[in-house]
């Protein structure tokens, strides 16, 4: 029954998102319905680095920034297929996120968080400063996608495709041995430890994973915006990211998500919001941090458990040692 | 070639004090807070204001931008520290003073213009002075100010060495009797006011910018990790070298690459010794 | 085939925490240590899982010397353990803890986990079958759908055991683990602690119920200020007059 409702709720969803060029009503709409998508693209991958292995990595932006101008230049400049564009921004912001992670993903969590925010810096003095090749200040105007995908719709189905696909890889890692390791990784390094979790080796890991994808939506965020300058990557958008999945809810995917929607959408909607920006992300970051540090996501959660009513309240250990022994049997020591 | 490198020795001395600000909050509350650049920023803005808008006399324009420095201290502790460190979550502390950062910048931003306004004189003093210029001369003496001041009150007063007792040990500190939520709020307000001081000295070197805050919490970490966590010493040496060390690349490269090379001094420093220069303890992941 | 520690010392600037300690722990034997608060028991057991390097003498399991190998290397040759103040990751389930304990089996890289290919998919149902046996085997049937964090303090104790189990250990250090239960509940552990030890198990126990080690173990070392005071049967210790005046009182 549960399983049931929740596969139909997967259902319906798709199918909104994949329609929703056609009931959206005008091309803002969809531009904006395209935006979230490639914004999830990166947040999906910085998910599992933020949300699952607890490294708070607030400079993602120079990440982003480095596969828009990766794109640009690959198939603006050269005339390189686009994608094999978006595959060598994916690859190169891997490859950065690699070199950026191994010295400091080391370090402890306040170390990290200054490491990203002074790369992101790094990123844009560089893009300013190496004019020949990103247009310095003036910017570079970007392709669009071959066909057929060269349309409003087109191209929102494409970027649609890629923010499911990376959903599902996602979600995938989430909820096996590795989410797991990752948890514990975030949680207690001393568990990790104990149950053999390579630390430092699993937080690079998807550290790169989040590379690759913000490399992604780098091309594909390059595309919508149709022109980049260096002030198309500012540090907030990289607080923004943050912002979402620390909304959303740490060891959630679907709260991430709805952030990513909601913090996207709401300054498009509501006008007041938009002049205020950072002020209002910090505020919500500030409530959900005093109030709900585990996320909105965990408020949901909670509700629906009430709503549920608590189930049996037993708190008495009785062992079953012969299943025990089994169990033991069964497995066999190394 | 000289007057690059008094600009860098001066911008590292903000630097510095931005670094014992740090370590002002550090010793009682074992965070690192990322409001600690927009202490400065906030400084650097009133005073201006408080000066060219209001038209106060200059020493009341001090004392004000060390209230409003002071204040934004205790706000810090009271808002983003207190109900935070209650909880055993490492990470909390990094968000919440995150968020205060980020709405106290756009605030600034919104009121104050995003644009860099000019700080006005503090002395009259002409503008030929060059090397000379209150500009320079006036971050430096106050960073080196408040590091001696910081030594004696650690050193000579009852409560500096409170802080001390909380810094080595806050859980026996809170045993034997001392009122360790008082004395961290007093912390803030001290690190707040030692941050107010330095924004306002150093105004004329960083105009009063809204967006000074987050490159100073950037830069005064560096500051601190090169020179070490904890050690005052180490947060004078590890400003000046920073400062200095951008002055001179910035001399021979040209600006463009500034926060490259400063990072690329952390890094060396982390990589040579994980503790900083003067660093006691190691860093410990964990 | 046994994990011990030879001649260990262990210091923490000036102060010595262990000198020259020794202890052998062979499979299916349960291995009581006990000695006074400060007497070296946890530093110990945090040099045999690995968390400590020791300063002096060496840890080996078999003939193998691990005194450098990290916590996950000795994990991966068997070492299992649980700590005095559970460990537990308060978000997941009680199975999805468990289960944590599998890490080392599943063998499913981080790409073909992404791409869900067929063999962690194979690993992963085995791993959950595997835990939750061992979940009903300790007790905990009742709460394997639970968030950790809603378990009570005997419960958390049990599922850190069953988490060590999940790794198939060949050796498990227990820190402490009658620490907070009641009388009940400590004869509940120690039947698990006897299963363990009839399945080939080597159990070190670490514990200041000196009655419940010395009902339970087959062994017992003794420690204080760090180095060792008698070692033997349950019976030799508790008669030893050395023990007696240190620890056990007259």
């Amino acid at each position: 029954m549960k399983a049931d409702s929740r596969a139909f709720a997967l259902v319906a969803v798709v199918i909104a998102l994949a329609t929703l060029p056609w009931w959206a009503g005008d091309l803002y709409k969809l531009h904006v319905a395209a935006l979230i998508c490639a914004y999830w693209v990166l947040i999906g991958g910085l998910n599992l680095v933020v949300g699952y292995s607890g490294q708070l990595s607030i400079g993602h932006v120079g990440l982003l920034a480095i596969g828009a101008y990766c794109f640009a230049i690959l198939a603006g400049t050269h005339g390189v297929h686009p994608a094999l564009a978006v595959a060598a921004a994916g690859g190169l912001c891997a490859l950065c996120g690699f070199l950026l992670g191994l010295p400091s993903l080391r370090l402890p969590g306040f170390y990290f968080a200054m490491a990203t925010l002074a790369f992101a810096l790094i990123v844009s003095e560089l893009t300013l400063a190496q004019g020949g090749l990103t247009g310095g200040g003036v910017g570079l105007s970007v392709p669009g996608f071959p066909r057929p995908f060269d349309t409003p719709q087109g191209s929102y189905w494409l970027i649609l495709a890629t923010a499911a696909l990376v959903t599902w890889l996602t979600w995938n890692v989430a909820r096996s041995t590795w989410g797991r390791g990752l948890v514990a990784v975030r949680d207690s390094v001393v568990t990790a430890q104990a149950v053999g979790v390579p630390v430092f080796r699993a937080k690079l890991t998807v550290f790169v994973f989040s590379g690759f994808t913000a490399g992604v939506a780098g091309a594909l965020f390059a595309v919508l915006q149709s022109y980049i300058t260096p002030d198309t990557f500012v540090f907030d958008l990289g607080l923004f990211f943050f912002v979402c999945i620390i909304i959303g809810g740490r060891g959630h995917i679907v709260g991430p998500a709805i952030g990513t929607v909601v913090l996207t959408a709401l300054p498009e909607m509501v006008a007041p919001l938009a002049k205020l920006g950072n002020f209002f992300y910090g505020l919500l970051l500030l409530a959900v941090v005093l109030l709900v540090p585990e996320g909105i996501g965990r408020v949901f959660e909670l509700l629906i458990e009430r709503y549920r009513g608590r189930r049996g309240e037993s708190h008495v250990v009785k062992p079953d040692l012969e299943r025990l022994a089994r169990a033991i049997e069964a497995s066999g020591a190394k | 070639m000289l007057v690059a490198l008094i600009t860098g020795l001066a911008t590292g001395a903000l630097y510095a004090a931005a670094a014992l600000t740090y370590n002002v909050m550090f010793s009682t509350s074992k965070v690192l807070s990322v409001t600690t650049g927009h202490i400065s920023m906030l400084g650097g803005i009133f005073g201006a204001w408080f000066v060219s808008t209001l038209g106060w006399p200059i020493p009341l324009a001090l004392l004000g931008s060390v209230a409003v420095g002071g204040a934004f201290g205790l706000v810090t502790d009271f808002v983003a520290i207190r109900r935070v460190l209650a909880r055993s979550d490492e990470h909390l502390w990094l968000l919440s003073t995150l968020a205060l950062a980020t709405m106290v910048q756009q605030a600034a931003g919104l009121w104050w213009g995003t644009e860099p306004r000019p700080f006005p004189r503090l002395i009259p003093q002409d503008f030929s002075a060059g090397m000379g210029d209150q500009k320079y001369w006036l971050p430096i003496l106050v960073a080196i100010l408040l590091a001696v001041a910081l030594e004696l009150f650690y050193r000579r007063t009852l409560y500096g060495k409170l802080f001390v007792a909380m810094s080595e040990d806050a859980f026996a500190a809170r045993a034997r009797g001392i009122p360790t939520g008082r004395i961290r709020a007093m912390s803030y307000v001290i690190a707040g006011a030692m941050g107010g001081l330095a924004g306002f000295a150093a105004g004329q070197l960083t105009f009063a910018y809204f967006a000074l805050g987050l490159t100073l919490t950037l830069n005064g970490f560096i500051a601190l990790a090169v020179g070490g966590l904890g050690s005052n010493v180490g947060a004078l040496v590890g400003g000046a070298a920073l400062g200095i060390l951008s002055a001179i690349a910035t001399y021979f490269v040209g600006g463009e690459y500034q926060q490259t090379i400063s990072v690329g001094l952390l890094m060396v420093v982390l990589l040579v010794r994980p503790a900083g220069l003067f660093g006691s303890q190691s860093v410990r992941p964990v | 085939m046994t994990l011990a520690a030879r001649d260990i010392t262990k210091r923490f600037g000036g102060l010595t925490a262990l000198s020259k300690a020794s202890l052998e722990l062979k499979p299916g034997e349960v291995h009581g240590l006990i000695g006074p608060n400060g007497s070296g028991k946890t530093t110990l057991l945090n040099l045999l899982s690995g968390y400590y390097r020791p300063d002096g003498g060496s840890v080996t399991i078999d003939a193998t010397d691990v005194s450098a190998a990290s916590v996950q290397k000795r994990a991966h040759l068997g070492v299992a353990r649980t700590f005095q103040k559970p460990r537990l990751l308060p978000t997941l389930s009680v199975l999805d803890n468990a289960m944590l304990g599998g890490w080392r089996d599943a063998r499913a890289g981080f790409l073909s986990t992404a791409f869900s290919l067929p063999g962690a998919g194979a690993d992963e149902r085995e791993l959950r079958a595997r835990a939750e046996e061992l979940l009903h085997g300790v007790g905990l049937s009742h709460a394997i759908g639970r968030r950790a964090n809603l378990l009570e303090h005997a419960e958390q104790r049990f599922l850190e055991i069953a988490r060590g189990l999940a790794q198939r250990p060949r050796f498990i250090l227990l820190d402490e683990p009658a620490g907070g239960l009641t009388p009940a509940e400590i004869g509940h552990l120690g039947a698990v602690i006897g299963v363990m030890r009839q399945s080939g198990i080597g159990v070190l126990l670490v514990e200041h119920h000196t009655d419940f080690v010395f009902r339970i173990s087959d062994r017992v070392t003794t420690l204080d200020v760090g180095a060792v005071i008698k070692h033997g049967s349950p019976d030799e210790v508790r008669r030893d007059p050395e023990v007696i005046r240190v620890y056990l009182g007259a």
